[in-house]
């Protein structure tokens, strides 16, 4: 096994000429909930993508189940990146979203009827993703996320449209997901759900 | 009311303009008249040859096919016209004048001026194409006239059907009627039906043809009244709509990214739809991810109705006089469309991976299992197509038989017509799923190309600057098509004696196509 599941040792990236992540430090253990938080630009995302090997750094470490993360298929059996809004595949509604992610992995963490009941989304299972509101196609890609194992998941501001009954909801579920032995890293503005996480940020100083 | 509400219109559009580009000055009108000029000089001559040939009498075995031609792009142009609106703004007018108490005709009138125009130049087009299938046996001048009458007069009665179709449902069922209407009047003359009927028409005599141009044009003419009367009647919901879709056709037009327009088409097609969700079939992780793109085609039946019955198209091309190689060309273009057709999933996941990271099957295996639906398709569509120009080879060979056995002389109006299509008596069906393979390689790696490449040089020449981005783009999965598919365009290039070898060396070079495109691009991504 590894020490720890995510290492990163003086991370810098640059985005057009302009420092956004400078000597980055962090490591993340199995099981832990670790919250990026910071103002707008202060490299939360990037270094999601950094995790998710989305984004080369200019210069430092990143190492992610003890390898350098890649775009490959074998990574993304491990990890489960929510970032912006996914392209739904057309002309199938939100259960069978559910349904094709429950198909290909073979020991899904829920089956499809309880994920439309935790992210309720039971009375629109029969609408086409493009038809539902913001907030119900966030919860649909959380569910998505979360329906399917992983060992990490990486989210990028996963409150965005949610309302704060459900937001209280989703830090629930992603505490579930930590005590299965799962490692959460989200970067969020939410503070009911930085609160429940060890919140870091990328600039170093821990707020 | 009106007046001043015109003057609003008039006020607004000035400053608009005032604060947009500068005005045209007296050098870009000379611009203008010298391109139009120049086109017309370099036209002339061709199109002069092209009118002196029509003269004479047509063909009588290419007579039926041309007329189901014509009829079926009319039907397309009703098509096009319903599908872009036809009334719609630029998003900006859209945006801020259309909501806005400024008089809705008036808003509308400079679209309303260039529909008319589109279908101006449509139907020249038409009666030209008219005028072809019929031929003009005596005084091409006037002949010709009263083609360019009809064809004008039925492209922009269609348009005015089509703009009145948007501001009422009854008007609707009209235009869908006249589309339905050509497309069985295609069907009737392609199954040589109304032959004797298009006999007659092509030996009208003038005083007929005078009469049915100018019923055509009051007709018409009636249809654009009423349609510019509606022209404020046509609700705003659909008028935004309909804008909206136009500003992001023009978005991917101007920054030259044709994949665009397969997300709005797509996205607008099943935001209407009401679905039922079905279980997923219990498969293979990288074939349940594939299944989607079966599922989507089968919740589609009208779409692979109109597939299936193209497959006649190549049919109806060889008895207007195309050639092997061109029907054959034909049959391989079709194919490869009808593969595309199939491969959403993949130019998906290609656009925006973000799902397919979630999914996480292997590119490799998906590639596998993403080609098996557009193999299954193209390879029916170029049976079908071949099968179809086999039987009619079959029987327009027999029907050259039946001239020879009564001792009468073949008419070589008669032999002209069959020639095209005896190439393919025999087994040229079976290169239809032999095809099948390299045809889903092509699709897919259409499927699996970025946008334009605008960095792309541009080269010169003699006949004009040829940007070659957009032209790697165009050829990109044809290329492998092509490549995959060498055995049967050399077979319809020059169609031997027997079509053995040429079939063994297409069932190779498809699978090795396909299994090399798989083995390269698979290497370790997602999908």
């Amino acid at each position: 096994m590894y020490d720890s599941i995510i290492n990163v040792h003086d991370l810098t990236v640059d985005l057009g000429g302009n420092p956004v992540l400078r000597g980055m430090e962090l490591t993340v253990s199995a099981g832990e909930i670790v919250a990026v938080v910071g103002p707008n630009g202060s490299g939360k995302s990037t270094l999601l993508r950094c995790l998710a090997g989305l984004q080369p750094a200019a210069s430092g470490e990143v190492r992610v189940f003890g390898r350098a993360p890649a775009d490959d298929a074998a990574f993304w059996r491990e990890v489960a990146l929510l970032g912006d809004e996914p392209a739904w595949y057309p002309g199938l509604t939100a259960r069978e979203h559910l349904e094709l992610v429950g198909a290909v992995h073979a020991r899904a963490r829920m089956t499809v009827e309880s994920a439309l009941e935790e992210f309720a989304l039971v009375e629109r299972a029969d609408s086409v993703p493009l038809n539902l509101s913001t907030g119900q196609r966030q919860r649909l890609a959380l569910a998505a996320a979360l329906l399917r194992p992983s060992a990490l998941l990486l989210l990028d501001e996963p409150e965005r449209g949610l309302d704060a009954e459900f937001r209280a909801r989703l830090a629930g579920l992603l505490g579930e997901y930590a005590a299965e032995g799962g490692t959460v890293v989200m970067a969020t503005h939410d503070h009911g759900l930085a609160a429940r996480a060890r919140q870091v940020s990328p600039s170093g100083v821990v707020a | 009311m009106t007046s001043g509400a015109e003057g609003n219109v008039r006020s607004v559009r000035a400053y608009v303009r005032s604060r947009g580009r500068a005005p045209r000055g007296l050098l870009d009108r000379y611009v203008s008249g010298f391109g139009l000029a120049m086109l017309l000089a370099v036209l002339g001559r061709p199109v002069s040859t092209v009118l002196t040939g029509l003269a004479g009498p047509v063909d009588p075995a290419r007579m039926s096919a041309g007329a189901a031609l014509v009829a079926l792009a009319l039907a397309g142009f009703l098509f096009a016209a319903r599908t872009a609106g036809p009334v719609l703004l630029s998003p900006a007018d859209a945006s801020w004048l259309l909501l806005s108490p400024l008089n809705r005709r008036r808003l509308l009138a400079r679209t309303g001026r260039v529909l008319i125009m589109v279908a101006v130049v449509a139907g020249a087009a038409l009666g030209l194409g008219l005028l072809a299938v019929l031929g003009a046996p005596d005084q091409l001048v006037w002949r010709l006239l009263g083609a360019l009458v009809l064809g004008v007069s039925a492209a922009v009665g269609g348009m005015a059907l089509a703009v009145l179709g948007q501001a009422s449902q009854s008007w609707q069922f009209w235009l869908t009627a006249a589309m339905v209407a050509l497309l069985v009047l295609a069907v009737v003359a392609v199954s040589g039906q109304a032959r004797t009927v298009l006999a007659v028409a092509a030996s009208a005599p003038l005083t007929t043809v005078a009469a049915s141009a100018s019923t055509a044009a009051v007709v018409s003419a009636l249809l654009v009244r009423r349609a510019w009367a509606s022209l404020d009647r046509i609700p705003t919901r659909i008028l935004l709509a309909s804008s909206t879709r136009a500003g992001h056709v023009a978005d991917a037009a101007v920054g030259l990214d044709p994949g665009a327009l397969t997300w709005i088409a797509e996205e607008n097609h099943w935001r209407a739809r009401t679905l039922r969700s079905r279980r997923w079939p219990s498969l293979p992780a990288p074939l349940a991810l594939a299944w989607q793109d079966w599922r989507r085609l089968a919740r589609r039946p009208g779409r692979l109705a109109a597939m299936s019955g193209a497959a006649g198209l190549p049919v109806v091309l060889a008895q207007a006089g195309a050639g092997p190689a061109a029907s054959g060309a034909v049959v391989l273009a079709g194919a490869l469309a009808v593969a595309a057709a199939g491969v959403s999933g993949a130019r998906w996941d290609r656009d925006n991976p973000a799902l397919s990271r979630i999914v996480g099957v292997g590119h490799r295996p998906a590639l596998a299992a993403r080609a098996l639906l557009p193999m299954v398709l193209s390879g029916a569509w170029a049976t079908l197509a071949l099968a179809g120009l086999s039987v009619s080879a079959s029987l327009a060979l027999a029907g050259l038989g039946a001239w020879a056995s009564v001792g009468t002389a073949v008419p070589g109006a008669w032999s002209v017509g069959t020639a095209g299509l005896s190439a393919f008596s025999g087994g040229w069906w079976l290169f239809g799923p032999l095809v099948a393979p390299a045809l889903a390689a092509g699709a897919l790696r259409m499927a699996g190309r970025g946008p334009v490449d605008h960095s792309m040089p541009v080269i010169d020449t003699p006949g004009g600057a040829i940007p070659t981005g957009p032209l790697l783009w165009a050829a990109t999965g044809a290329d492998l098509a092509v490549l995959g598919c060498l055995p049967a365009i050399a077979a319809l290039l020059s169609p031997p004696g027997a079509l053995g070898w040429f079939l063994a060396a297409q069932g190779v070079f498809g699978a090795l196509t396909l299994v090399g495109y798989a083995w390269r691009r698979g290497a370790g991504q997602a999908t």
